[in-house]
């Protein structure tokens, strides 16, 4: 596997879809197919390059060891009072978001491939600026760097739904912007604070991601009443921008309307990549950070995860909107995520992890197939759709894979997380917590099993009224010539390889799996500890754990 | 001390109104395109004259001039913006002699460059002033051409009311401000800036008492009351939506910028006048540390009222002027955060008299001190302000919706509302892409310049008072809190400022828009946007001036010892990001 540099092949990776823009953009005049064919060329290139990276990621032990791998480092803004640097990397919990980031985007250019025809420059250049935005908010080593990309994924995206959006596209543009931008401001005010609480006790300005973990280890923010709390309020400045993205219930409200009104494109993006970066975002900076006050916040965004899957699922029971039950499932399908994640049992948190990568197929794929759907018959109405199995056999036979996926059939992806997630959640009821808790955690881990159970009901309803039952197809869009309705070459190339992904995850979960584990423990090992101090005291007293601070912030400077 | 020194030192503002003086004789002779080459030959000719930045050296003073490096980036900022103000400025000239309504007067004269050259040259004397009297003196420099400018630019009804209402508030800012200046001077019996910082810490025995709480809130109240008209900022902004709305693209530039400079340097000048260069071992003494403390107190609250006002009013816009002039007025509110960062920070430093040097060390690490950072900040507000100014200058008007069946084809109208922006993007897609950069940097959104300065300002803000704990009441808490407020507000400024994108990207239209404003107010537009691209890569330059121009302000240096904690300055510096000590 000994290639050219890894730095440099990262850092290809990340521009090669800037450069297919420029291309896109240089080609605009050659018309529609010159601009698709050169964003899919592009995509395809990237993918190409961040699988091969991938794959030399996985060769290298320094990654199964928890350590980052393919280390760039450009000083970018530093000086006296600043150290901002174009610092990339990737460890076991970027790595196959990295890869998923560059995946989907083929998906997207492919699913809009006959769906956008005004103004197609604009719209592939956005979609690839997108994706270089994607892979940089993974790839992102620096703190600073990582919030550049986080909130620079709202431009593309905003224009991208407030142009080929639908009918409500202006409102869903602007309430997803907003929403997601007073979130993360808040976020951004909690990263500072912990880049001014390391640099104030080491004397040393670093924007280093890695060095703040180090320095939070041995400085932890005070979680005590003569500190202020300050580590539960920086956890909650973070929390506001993450919960807003992942969306946890009841910050999801900008959710459904985005998805509805999105471009099938934009939609597959949203679903499968940006709505990860929030969850990506507690694991890399809140848990390992901030492991004290995670340990506080726990059960509680525990049950929010919870109350997500139940409420995700009700709601999209009675969606009469293919593509608006969709993106309720996706709200019910990320809190078993957040559920995984604040279980804070490693089996549960590696669960979490895979489960990430298989919503994102998954829901990419339904995403893609509700489009195909509309640009054949221009509805998204359940009641106005039915018998499409007869019509397009293959269309039916991936949607049935994709929703078995998320419906967690055994031999697919969403079993492996699913069935790790809640034996995880199960495992946290039964050890290490009081007996109050107990049944707090037993209670809920009990609701997420309802919730698999009506998850199933809902996408297998679905699946019953738009592909079986009477044939209910509406009046066909213009006077296109009586083609065939199924599937399309472009649309298979869009699918088959989510569909080979969602097949390989579930047989072979341990490929991809190994590599997390390593990095799991390393960045969630403190919150667990943390939480097991916390819960020892429990019977005692329900105050705080202290932890033994510093004598004086400034007993380090020289 | 002689005057002829003192005039060797405004030499560029001297260059800048010989080049006034030129462009009024010239205007018996020469047209109006004459006046502006004048006039940006004249900045040209200001530029070439005016010296580098001071390496963090102590001022020069002379007479009523002390030049710092304050100065010295006031002067540039003022010249870099006089340049591109009079691109924008021009531009009103093109789209008057094109224009069929009875708005935009034609013709126009020689004479506006000129007045338009004076007020630059008042705009540089407040930075250069170390005397309230030269002080007041550079700001009325600035006010009567602008009420000038105000009146020239428009005939109509509209125009001559916002040049009135400007006139009279600026005159009632103007006589609240000298009475605020007057009691200070009734404080230390001298007019020099220099001496009433004397005055005010070596205050002591019973006189404190009655300064500190009788006078100095009379004086702090009513100059910093007074210098808000020039910020637009509460309680001195409402009028700002009119006159913006009432005058011309170019004004309405003028009046967003360079008056918010202005405020900035007064503000910073009054600040100062707490601080010391040479610290005593017993302090500052208690008339200017309640100075300091008043002093944040004062900003800080008008800081959190401005910027939600501003951007609450900002709303409700439809007007593209009006809705520019209330994001002004927020903005106002950020750049007061940094002001009142500045002097909480000094009241810090002042308390621990000996000088805690971890805790001086500190305040300047992760992005300078609240006047670096409100300057820097200023400088990221600036460009994208003139560049939106500019692209509606040369814009110009539009065409009503007409087909050839329904009649004589009516007249162009002016672009007025953020409507008229309607599809811009399909007409003109440069100024729409331009455009939407600029109000996406003004809404902060990484990696835009506006992201930098609102993370300056917002680092600066979390770090006062960094060592004490988080408890409610606690001046920590006070600034943690506007933290949070300006996050905030940078949301709700969002939603205003994507209307205007929404508009020109989202909305389709068949109002054709005759780009007849002029080259001049698109070449503004294209400097704008290459000077935001170039911040956007690298904002480094620009963050050294401001923390280097801000630091001579608010931490003064004695000359002695300049060149000397200068070299140990930067070692610190080296020191702290690397972790190593310096190779000595």
């Amino acid at each position: 596997m000994n290639g050219f540099d890894t730095k440099i092949h990262l850092l290809l990776t990340i521009i090669a879809p800037l450069v297919g823009g420029v291309v896109a953009w240089a080609l605009g005049s050659r018309g529609l197919s010159a601009v698709r064919q050169s964003a899919a060329v592009s995509t395809l290139a990237t993918l190409g390059l961040a699988g091969w990276l991938v794959i030399r990621a996985l060769a290298d032990p320094a990654l199964a060891a928890g350590l980052p791998v393919a280390l760039v480092e450009v000083p970018w803004l530093t000086g006296d009072f600043f150290n901002v640097s174009l610092s990339l990397g990737l460890d076991g919990l970027s790595l196959w978001m990295f890869g998923l980031s560059a995946l989907l985007s083929v998906t997207a250019v492919f699913v809009s491939w006959e769906a956008v025809t005004d103004r197609p420059v604009g719209f592939y250049c956005l979609l690839l600026v997108l994706e270089s935005a994607m892979l940089g908010v993974f790839a992102a080593r620096d703190i600073l760097l990582f919030y550049v990309f986080f909130e620079f994924t709202l431009v593309p995206l905003f224009f991208l739904i407030g142009i080929w959006g639908h009918e409500e596209r202006r409102k869903a543009a602007v309430k997803f912007f907003i929403y997601t931008l007073a979130g993360s401001l808040l976020t951004f005010l909690g990263l500072l604070v912990i880049v001014l609480w390391s640099t104030a006790h080491t004397n040393i300005v670093t924007f280093d991601i890695e060095t703040l973990t180090d320095h939070m280890r041995t400085d932890p923010l005070p979680m005590t009443a003569a500190g202020g709390y300050l580590q539960m309020v920086v956890f909650l400045a973070l929390l506001a921008g993450f919960a807003v993205k992942v969306p946890i219930v009841p910050l999801h409200t900008w959710l459904p309307l985005a998805h509805v009104e999105a471009p099938t494109g934009g939609s597959v993006d949203l679903a499968g990549v940006l709505l990860k970066i929030g969850i990506y975002g507690f694991l890399r900076f809140s848990m390992p950070m901030l492991p004290e006050a995670t340990a506080v916040a726990a059960p509680w965004l525990f049950a929010l995860g919870a109350a997500g899957i139940i409420y995700g699922a009700l709601v999209a029971l009675v969606q009469t909107d293919l593509k608006r039950l969709v993106a309720y499932s996706s709200v019910s399908h990320m809190g078993y995520v957040v559920m995984g994640l604040f279980a804070l049992t490693p089996v549960a948190i590696e669960g979490a992890n895979i489960q990430l990568i298989n919503h994102g197929l998954a829901s990419a794929g339904l995403f893609a197939i509700v489009g195909m759907l509309y640009e054949r018959f221009h509805t998204r109405s359940i009641a106005n759709l039915g018998g499409i199995a007869a019509k397009a056999p293959w269309l039916a036979v991936f949607f049935m894979l994709f929703t078995f996926s998320s419906i967690g059939l055994p031999g697919l992806n969403g079993f492996v997380g699913e069935f790790m997630i809640l034996a995880g959640s199960f495992q946290r009821a039964w050890s290490g917590v009081s007996a109050a808790w107990q049944t707090w955690y037993l209670s809920l881990a009990v609701l997420a099993v309802v919730g698999v159970v009506l998850g199933a009901w809902y996408m297998l309803w679905a699946v019953q009224r738009v592909f079986f039952g009477p044939s209910r197809e509406p009046p066909r869009h213009g006077e296109e010539p009586a083609e065939s309705l199924d599937i399309r070459r472009h649309e298979l190339v869009a699918l088959a390889p989510l569909a080979v992904f969602v097949l390989w995850i579930g047989l072979a979960p341990g490929t991809f799996l190994g590599p997390v584990s390593a990095s799991v423990r390393e960045t969630t090992g403190e919150a667990a500890i943390a939480f097991a101090a916390r819960m020892a005291e429990e019977p005692a007293t329900a105050d705080i754990v202290e932890r033994p601070t510093s004598p004086s912030p400034l007993a380090v400077l020289p | 001390m002689t005057s002829l020194e003192s005039f060797s030192l405004l030499t560029p503002e001297l260059v800048l109104l010989g080049a006034a003086l030129v462009a009024y004789l010239g205007g018996a002779f020469a047209g109006l395109r004459q006046g502006w080459l004048v006039a940006i030959l004249g900045i040209a000719a200001a530029m070439a004259v005016s010296g580098g930045q001071p390496a963090g050296g102590a001022a020069v003073a002379s007479g009523p001039v002390s030049i710092d490096g304050f100065s010295i980036f006031v002067r540039w900022a003022v010249l870099g913006i006089g340049l591109l103000l009079a691109l924008v400025q021009s531009g009103d000239i093109f789209a008057a002699a094109v224009s069929r309504g009875p708005g935009l007067h034609r013709g126009g004269t020689c004479e506006e460059a000129g007045t338009f050259l004076v007020m630059l040259a008042g705009m540089s004397l407040v930075g250069v002033a170390g005397d309230l009297v030269l002080l007041f003196t550079g700001l009325e420099l600035v006010s009567i051409p602008t009420y000038i400018l105000l009146g020239l630019k428009r005939t109509d009804a509209r125009g001559q009311e916002a040049a009135i209402k400007y006139f009279f508030l600026s005159l009632l800012a103007s006589a609240v401000f000298l009475f605020g200046a007057t009691t200070l001077y009734g404080i230390a019996g001298t007019t020099s800036l220099a001496g009433i910082a004397d005055a005010l810490q070596a205050a002591g025995g019973t006189s404190t008492a009655g300064i500190a709480t009788v006078l100095l809130p009379i004086a702090l109240g009513m100059t910093v009351v007074g210098t808000a008209f020039r910020l637009a900022a509460v309680p001195m902004h409402f009028y700002a939506p009119d006159v913006y709305e009432g005058t011309s693209p170019g004004n309405a530039a003028l009046l967003s910028t360079l008056p918010k400079l202005a405020g900035v340097v007064v503000l910073g000048r009054l600040l100062a006048l707490g601080i010391t260069a040479e610290p005593s071992p017993a302090g500052i003494g208690p008339a200017a540390m309640a100075h300091l403390d008043l002093f944040w107190q004062l900003t800080a609250i008008l800081a959190a009222i401005t910027m939600t006002v501003g951007n609450i009013m900002a709303l409700w816009q439809r007007n593209l002027r009006r809705l520019l002039a209330c994001s002004s007025i927020a903005h106002a509110g950020y750049l007061l955060v940094g002001v009142a960062v500045a002097a909480a920070a000094a009241a810090t430093q002042a308390a621990s008299p000996l000088g805690d040097v971890a805790a001086a060390e500190l305040s300047w690490t992760l992005g300078m001190g609240g006047m670096s950072a409100a300057l820097f900040y200023l400088a990221t507000y600036v460009l994208p302000t003139i560049g939106i100014f500019g692209a509606v200058a040369y814009l110009g008007h539009r065409w009503p919706e007409w087909t050839a069946t329904s009649g004589p084809r009516p007249p162009r109208e002016e672009i007025t509302t953020v409507d008229d922006l309607d599809g811009l993007s399909g007409t003109n897609p440069v100024a729409a892409f331009a455009i939407a950069l600029f109000t996406l940097s003004l809404a902060g959104i990484p990696p835009l310049p506006g992201f930098w300065g609102k993370f300056t300002l917002a680092a600066s803000a979390l770090k006062v008072d960094w060592t004490s704990p988080l408890v409610s009441g606690s001046r920590r808490a006070w600034f943690v809190s506007l933290a949070v407020i300006l996050a905030v507000n940078a949301a709700i400024a969002a939603a205003y400022y994507l209307r205007i994108i929404a508009a020109m990207y989202f909305k389709s239209t068949k109002r054709g828009v005759q780009a007849d404003g002029g080259l001049a107010g698109g070449l503004a537009m294209l400097a704008c946007l290459v000077l935001v691209a170039m911040l956007t890569v690298q904002p480094r330059g620009l963050l050294a001036a401001a923390t280097r121009a801000g630091k001579s302000l608010t931490s003064p240096v004695p000359a002695a010892v300049a060149d000397e904690s200068l070299a140990q300055m930067s070692d610190a510096g080296q020191e702290r990001l690397t972790g190593k000590p310096a190779i000595p």
